[in-house]
């Protein structure tokens, strides 16, 4: 009986032997393959229900897009190659490249551009990502029309910035319409056909996204594997080993062992999301400590020299920073405003003027302020700092960490946390109204702070229709008045870490995005 | 009465099943609005409403639950809210990688617990005994996030003896008949399953080995093993006739149960070595209140524990005639 059982161990020890002696998974790099890891699978293959990154990612090769958001923030031309402006600003018509196909073969005409943005807003189809739930809204779309086989016009309800409106355009993936019309919702969301340089080959959920050049001549790697490797220790380990090219979010950490591992070297860019400790207005928070005091704009002020943002960076964050100095993304910002300083004395003696002295215990007023766990980069840690350094100048803070998805994010977007809060919104790097469009207007669904400065609206309203020039100066003006007046407690911009084996070049972008349609092989 | 005793079973089971729901249903719901997951963050309050409405979140929550509950019994668990694809077709696609990974953890946790409770139980007292019992403490007390990351650092990248991270599909051809990709398959797959394999099921294995050692002990000092002994029988007789055999009925108890937590357990092992199964699809359909989606596993997973228990009961019978099904 125990020969027997020996016999089966052995041959058991053999088969695990032969198995690990096999072939590796047709998932990773070689001279025409570019392998990516991220940490989240699509959930769709839907244009219209892109929302994430993680999807706009893979969709961006995908599918192509009137204009193009280039890496330095530039818009350039790509599947149209330019545009009028009626005279009241709001209908935009597009010129588009002749001979453009999707991957099927059928042509793409105006008709098709118009067919896209009439499926997408289609309540019937009940979409929910960026297009609809972002970009429509955004530029008040009402409708499209076809005026030639090349010209198409997108009628708004509103004239609005060039550079902001043409972004968001830019933002909505083209497709023809007799292949979708012929498709059910549910096969159009695993069957994907687009437009750009990239076509659809395989999608195993959870697994990979495979997709191939169009144009075998066109710059880039014949194929690109968009692997899902959701945790971060295993993206590194699969870069340090050569089976993935690049991957996002390195924790800052790792970075010395990336650099280290002679396979692969991390790139810190300064992202566009805007990180910033929000201080509520509504009333609905009255009674909650610390309130009242941050309704008084001088207290707001005092609180931004007591936050040594720099050694947040260098220290929680692993990279060296900027502090912003105001909401919008730089170069877009107001380069007359200079970001507040580290001086936590002066803090304090702002604070002393503004009527809240340090009590016998050495307190001023107590403050209770939020934060989320595993959103943003080191988002805890970066929290409990600011906690202590508010607590150093006599504001005595009670930090209160949450859940991201179950607890934090429902408050944020009913308005309910604070009375200051920590959170992060993402920016672009080709408009500062994008920015700034988180305080559109007082009952913006992103004004989460209930912030109420009649100037502010004012000035923003007038931005409408207004010639660039006179734009620009609108936008300083309403930076300053941020500024003077700051609903946020400013911080950084959220810096982002990929890391990309030496085997290949390319550049990591600022707005989040990886697009690899010139990533080569180093010579 | 076998036949009786299984639809009684099964009856009681379907009770558990619709509990299992109502308490997910209601966990869910109370951890807020899961409106604000399917628009954009820049969308207006009226946005908000209407998607509200077209979810279907406006109604009432006993409403929202019976009529989910009405969709279930007709064969309809909804759709995705992400994927926008039936929520149980989601969850049977990736039901055949949990299972490989499941069943080999399984497999890995029982057949090796086994014959090393028993050489620790008949060396109780040696240095082989201590060796034994110190490695299944140290089994159950690392936490299996780390062990996967620590098997990653020195068998796949300090060792290249194995793939970091990844699947290849062995189930998923087999059932859907195309025996021969499985077959090419069977040795990758192998390859890719044992790290993620070890992670989930070294905490069982301990436990069963220290289980399977203290049943070896009390049946060993039992009187007919004394009996046998006295008998002239050899050892190894008595050891795997005798006393394993008796000593196998609190054991496929605990395997029994062990199904479910090892279910339970893949989540971790999952999103560690990026293996595409239902752990990490409900793990994500939480964090994204995909409730279709959420239910749809629940669903499946209490039918897969309920009815692992039933074989388990049957098997008693075939094991210890002694008992008899009531």
């Amino acid at each position: 009986m125990f020969a027997r059982v020996r016999w089966i161990l052995l041959v058991t020890l053999l088969v695990l032997l032969t198995a690990t002696l096999g072939v590796s998974a047709q998932t990773t790099p070689d001279e025409n393959t570019l392998v990516i890891g991220q940490s989240v699978d699509v959930g769709s293959l839907e244009p219209s229900l892109v929302g994430s990154r993680a999807e706009s990612n893979i969709f961006g090769h995908l599918y192509g897009t009137l204009y193009d958001i280039q890496s330095d923030g530039t818009l350039a031309p790509f599947l149209a190659n330019s545009y009028t402006i009626s005279e009241d600003g709001t209908e935009w018509t597009f010129t588009l490249n002749e001979g453009l196909t999707c991957h099927d073969g059928e042509a793409l005409t105006a008709e098709d551009v118009v067919y896209t943005f009439q499926r997408a807003a289609n309540p019937e189809n009940a979409f929910t990502g960026n297009t609809v739930g972002f970009v429509f809204p955004s530029v008040g779309f009402v409708d499209a029309r076809a005026e030639s086989d090349l010209e198409v016009t997108i009628i708004t309800d509103r004239a609005q910035s060039e550079p902001l409106r043409l972004g968001l355009l830019s933002e909505v993936y083209l497709h023809c319409k007799d292949y979708y019309e012929s498709l059910t919702l549910e096969e159009a969301a695993e069957n994907p056909v687009g437009s750009g340089p990239y076509r659809f080959v395989e999608w195993v959920r959870d697994d990979y996204v495979l997709i191939e050049k169009v144009d075998p001549e066109a710059p880039g790697f014949s194929r690109i594997v968009w692997r899902v490797i959701p945790e971060a220790s295993t993206r590194v380990a699969e870069l340090i080993a050569g089976n993935v090219d690049i991957v996002a979010n390195v924790p800052p950490d790792q970075v010395a062992a990336v650099d280290a591992s002679g396979v692969a070297t991390v790139q810190a860019v300064q992202g566009t999301r805007r990180m910033y400790v929000g201080f509520q207005f509504s009333e609905a928070f009255a009674d909650s400590p610390g309130w009242e005091a941050i309704q008084n704009t001088d207290v707001r002020v005092a609180l931004q020299y007591a936050i040594d943002v720099p050694t947040i960076c260098s220290t929680l964050l692993g990279t060296e920073c900027t502090r912003a100095s105001s909401m919008v993304n730089p170069p877009n910002d107001n380069p007359n405003l200079v970001p507040y300083p580290y001086d936590p004395a002066l803090a304090e003696q702002l604070l002393d003027e503004a009527g809240y002295p340090r009590g016998e215990n050495g307190v001023r007023f107590e403050m209770v302020l939020m934060g989320p766990r595993g959103r943003y980069l080191n988002d805890a840690n970066v929290v409990q700092a600011i906690g202590q350094y508010l607590t150093d100048i006599g504001v005595q803070t009670t930090v209160e960490i949450l859940d991201w998805s179950s607890d934090y994010l429902p408050r944020v977007r009913e308005k309910n946390v604070g009375p200051m809060f920590f959170l992060g919104t993402g920016g672009s790097t080709w408009s500062a109204l994008y920015d700034m469009a988180d305080l559109s207007a007082p009952d913006a669904g992103t004004n989460y702070t209930n912030w109420q400065n009649a100037e502010w609206f004012e000035l923003w309203d007038a931005t409408a229709g207004a010639t660039p020039e006179a734009e620009r100066e609108l936008i300083n003006q309403m930076l300053e008045v941020f500024y003077n007046d700051p609903p946020w407690l400013l911080l950084y911009f959220q810096p982002d870490f990929y890391g990309v084996s030496n085997r290949i070049e390319w550049q990591a972008r600022r707005d989040e995005q990886v697009i690899v349609t010139e990533a080569a092989l180093r010579p | 009465m076998m036949l009786a005793y299984i639809i009684r079973r099964l009856l009681q089971s379907v009770v558990v099943i619709i509990g299992v729901t109502l308490l997910s249903f209601l966990t869910l719901h109370l951890a807020g609005d899961p409106t604000y997951l399917y628009v954009s963050e820049r969308a207006s309050e009226e946005e908000i409403i209407q998607a509200r409405q077209r979810l279907g979140f406006d109604r009432p929550l006993p409403v929202q639950y019976f009529s989910y509950l009405g969709g279930v019994l007709t064969g309809n668990f909804g759709n995705s809210l992400r994927a926008r694809q039936p929520a149980m077709e989601l969850v049977l696609e990736r039901l055949p990688a949990t299972l490989e990974l499941t069943i080999f953890a399984m497999a890995i946790s029982t057949l090796v617990a086994i014959p090393i409770g028993i050489v620790a139980a008949i060396n109780r007292g040696t240095p082989l005994d201590g060796g034994i019992m110190l490695f299944a403490m140290f089994g159950q007390s690392i936490p299996s996030f780390w062990l996967g990351i620590m098997l990653i650092l020195a068998v796949g990248l300090g060792l290249r003896a194995l793939p970091i991270s990844g699947h290849v599909p062995f189930l998923e051809p087999l059932f859907s008949g195309n025996f021969q990709l499985a077959a090419s398959n069977a040795p990758e797959t192998l390859r890719y399953l044992i790290m993620p394999s070890i992670t989930v099921g070294v905490f069982s294995l301990s436990r069963n080995a220290r289980l399977v050692r203290s049943a070896m002990l009390e049946v060993l000092s039992q009187e007919y093993v004394t009996t046998a002994r006295s008998k002239g029988l050899g050892e190894r007789v008595v050891i795997v006739r005798h006393a394993l055999r008796n000593a196998l009925i609190p054991i496929v108890t605990m395997i029994g149960l062990e199904f479910g937590f090892l279910l339970s357990g893949v989540v971790v092992a999952e999103t560690v070595f990026s293996w595409p199964g239902v752990g990490r699809l409900v793990f994500n359909a939480i964090t994204q209140r995909d409730i279709p989606v959420v239910q749809a596993s629940v669903i499946l997973f209490s039918f897969l524990f309920v009815g692992l228990n039933l074989i388990i009961d049957i098997i008693y019978v075939q094991l210890d005639p002694r008992i008899r099904l009531r």
